[in-house]
């Protein structure tokens, strides 16, 4: 698992209505050094980018509320600072087409569950441009 | 301690009483206690007349069967047994990983929802061992929509599991790098749980052996209802096997304690055998 050491500290936000599933990533994302914090669904993800600096967001698909395709188009119409934010979409659901529409909502890549914590911590890392 | 001492000391019982108060407490709860246990018993009931300013037997046992501030429940608490820990029977955690969860959301689409029961739960070491331990041994954590629920019928355990601290005896099967990621310190030398996994859990009251209460817990595919049925007897522990059979969608498994055999209790279930634990199933059809 890559070591990034101490500064400077990467903010990851998790959004998955699976709390369970928040702590798994959690757990994995901090262990490698990055800062984490979560969201139960795209209205609290929302809220969470607006008030505060993010380095990238993880998102489910299915939840309830607002769901990952919502929230991804959502924050892509938002102000330049947080439109720009990268977003990795990671759902069980793996057609052609729900590629295609995440993508299309605006993420910058999409990955299937099951994800194990070692790929995760590898995509994140590209993502954010952190040293693996 | 003398037994005779702290009888002589303390409460002057006739074992008519004791009777009295036994099939009281099992009526209530299906635990089934003798004259044989006469200390534990003692201890208790001095606790709880000490608790409730009773004089006598006679005023403590009026007040119970008017069940006065909540006493029933206060009585229940205190002849629960809370001594567990963390990863207790492993091999049942392993082979819900390694066999039960692979038959289980081999008929689940990702993304479903697999349901499993920690009855009784007492304070919490049993939920939270199955949640760190799934998020630690299997690799499809991620694929389902986990729910666990922790159910006593000891309120005072479960505002405990709720809190969730614990003491070094608690963790000690835990390894410090699981302890240092899931667990913060607290006043007193106690381990806090991770606010997560202590929000991923659902900690409600249910009674073994009340249908009415049992009712609404329904289509579980896996249920660990570990050392309580020792505590029951025959008609009880009947009781409460159909009452977990009904519980389970058609299919689903439970594990049981390692002393404990669903075979000599129901003829309900099943016996699965894997390669780390023998479990018992409800059939995937009601065929008698």
């Amino acid at each position: 698992m890559a070591d990034i050491g101490t500064p400077p500290k990467v903010r990851v936000l998790v959004v998955d209505d699976s709390s369970l599933v928040r702590l798994y990533y959690m757990s994995a994302l901090e262990k490698a050094g990055f800062v984490v914090e979560q969201a139960i669904n795209g209205i609290e993800a929302m809220e969470k980018v607006l008030s505060e600096p993010f380095d990238l967001v993880i998102v489910d698909v299915n939840m309830p509320r607002m769901d990952g395709f919502t929230f991804l188009r959502s924050l892509r119409c938002s102000a330049a600072d947080v439109a720009m934010l990268p977003a990795l979409m990671i759902s069980t659901e793996s057609g052609m087409q729900d590629v295609a529409e995440a993508r299309a909502a605006g993420a910058n890549f999409y990955l299937v569950k099951p994800v194990a914590d070692t790929e995760l911590v590898r995509h994140v890392c590209i993502l954010t441009g952190v040293a693996l | 301690m003398d037994l005779k001492g702290r009888a002589s000391h303390g409460l002057h019982i006739s074992p008519e009483d004791v009777q009295r108060f036994c099939e009281f407490l099992y009526r209530r709860t299906g635990m089934s206690f003798t004259e044989a246990k006469r200390y534990f018993i003692d201890r208790r009931l001095e606790d709880r007349m000490t608790a409730t300013g009773s004089s006598s037997f006679q005023a403590y046992f009026s007040l119970l069967r008017a069940d006065a501030d909540h006493e029933i429940e206060h009585l229940i608490n205190s002849f629960t047994v809370n001594e567990t820990y963390f990863y207790r029977e492993d091999h049942q955690l392993r082979c819900m990983t390694s066999s039960l969860l692979d038959v289980i959301t081999s008929q689940k689409k990702p993304g479903g929802t697999v349901r499993i029961w920690s009855v009784p739960c007492s304070t919490g070491e049993e939920p939270y061992s199955i949640a760190l331990w799934l998020m630690e041994n299997w690799p499809q954590v991620d694929s389902y929509n986990i729910e666990i629920i922790g159910s006593d019928i000891d309120t005072r355990a479960l505002k405990a599991a709720a809190e969730g601290i614990y003491g070094d005896r608690a963790l000690m099967r835990l390894s410090p790098d699981l302890i240092d990621r899931y667990f913060r310190l607290v006043a007193h030398g106690g381990h806090q749980i991770d606010e997560g996994l202590r929000n991923s859990i659902e900690f409600t009251r249910a009674n073994l052996i009340d249908s009415n209460d049992m009712a609404p817990y329904r289509d579980f595919d896996l249920i660990f209802c570990r050392n309580v049925l020792i505590y029951f007897d025959d008609a009880s522990r009947r009781q409460a096997a159909e009452n977990l059979y009904g519980c389970l969608r058609p299919g689903g498994y439970i594990c049981l304690g390692h002393s404990e055999s669903m075979s000599r209790i129901s003829p309900l279930f099943r016996v699965a055998r894997f390669p780390d634990a023998i479990v018992y199933q409800r059939p995937e059809a009601d065929d008698g």
